[in-house]
């Protein structure tokens, strides 16, 4: 996917995700993008290799009584195709805000 | 996951049915994944109350998430496959009768048109062409050839390779037919009757790349399950071209067999070799 085609919700969710914001309801959660377009462009990052995905540990979740989650990192290629849509919407850095607490 | 079956919201009673349409490999880690959304749901801020319009999104969100999956699934798979090359050709060819039919006005004009052209000079360029196709189409003999027991197909590997490459080569004449059909309409309009020569010899050339495509296209494919060969890779120094191997291998994606295509011709090896692998070489091939 070349940065000339992401849309303005990839970029953002790019952006999220490089702000350390790291699965779908999160995600969802600040970007106020519904769940419908967050989870098919995820499998599509993912797909197209800007995303990578991994299971959270079962004993990191087990000690917060929670289910385990599915994180969804940046690859470099995703950083690269960040930074591109960080600089073709340069407004997305003020929409954001970074992550400072961690979600339940 | 206290809550009773009849009292679950929308969207965790979807997730389920939602789930059938993921592709079977995915499904379990698929719902793994929206089960531990829903219970962040349930337990943010201390509410366990979703809105009816969240849920409704959420719901909407769950299909569409599966849907997505199911779509690129058939994509992957349908992707070089003999069904979908099929497939592509018959699309063509309706869009080029589509577009002839706005030209002649009315069904009638259509099929007389359709009729004319070929009756009175395509078939004439056809059959030769097809015939000299064939007799002189290097006949390497098939390694599938037999029906394997274990398969459920109703037919052998050697029929089934046959009626496409048949169906594949009757779909390209037609879509040439068909193309050289909307070309030469308008231009029989403006040039008249001279337009007859441009038709005829858009058809030998259509005829020739079309049939010279077709044959090429079979020769790229797993005999197996008529998928296009992939995966290229250099075998072999080109000091061995005439003593010994050397060229490129092709593999089937399922692990089917390898196609050796010879760098030089040479009299042990006249035409690509097709290597039928194992049925346990397959687990090297599939994720």
């Amino acid at each position: 996917m070349s940065p000339g085609r992401l849309s303005h919700s990839v970029a953002m969710l790019l952006k999220a995700l490089s702000l350390g914001y790291q699965f779908g309801f999160e995600i969802m959660e600040v970007t106020g993008l519904p769940s419908g377009t967050v989870y098919p462009a995820l499998r599509r990052l993912e797909r197209d290799g800007l995303v990578t995905s991994h299971w959270e540990a079962e004993e990191e979740a087990f000690e917060e009584q929670r289910p385990a989650r599915r994180y969804y990192v940046l690859t470099r290629a995703g950083k690269e195709a960040e930074s591109a849509a960080t600089k073709r919407y340069p407004l997305l850095s003020r929409l954001l805000p970074e992550k400072l607490v961690k979600t339940l | 996951m206290s809550l009773r079956a009849g009292r679950l919201p929308i969207h965790e009673r979807m997730l389920p049915v939602a789930g059938r349409l993921v592709p079977s490999t995915r499904r379990v880690d698929w719902m793994r994944e929206w089960q531990a959304e829903f219970w962040l749901l349930r337990h943010r801020d201390g509410s366990s109350s979703v809105g009816l319009r969240e849920a409704l999104s959420l719901s909407y969100g769950l299909m569409a998430d599966a849907a997505w999956l199911r779509f690129d699934w058939v994509r992957l798979s349908s992707q070089g496959s003999a069904g979908a090359c099929l497939a592509v050709l018959l699309a063509y060819c309706l869009v080029c009768a589509g577009v002839e039919l706005v030209l002649a006005g009315s069904w009638h004009s259509f099929a007389r048109t359709i009729a004319g052209h070929f009756t009175g000079g395509f078939v004439f360029v056809a059959v030769p062409g097809v015939f000299a196709a064939v007799a002189t189409y290097p006949l390497r003999p098939l390694k599938c050839g037999d029906k394997d027991p274990r398969s459920a197909r109703m037919l052998s590997d050697r029929t089934r390779w046959s009626l496409f490459l048949s169906a594949k080569i009757g779909l390209t004449l037609t879509l040439g037919f068909l193309f050289s059909l909307v070309v030469s309409g308008p231009l029989r309009m403006v040039i008249g009757g001279k337009a007859d020569w441009i038709e005829l010899l858009m058809w030998v050339l259509f005829m020739t790349a079309g049939l010279r495509w077709a044959l090429l296209n079979q020769e790229q494919r797993c005999q197996k399950c008529l998928r296009m060969l992939s995966q290229p890779t250099r075998v072999g120094p080109p000091s061995r071209n005439f003593l010994d191997w050397s060229g490129t291998e092709l593999a089937c994606a399922e692990g089917h067999g390898l196609l050796h295509v010879a760098e030089m011709q040479g009299s042990w090896c006249w035409y690509d070799k097709w290597v039928e692998l194992d049925p346990t070489f397959q687990g090297l091939f599939t994720a």
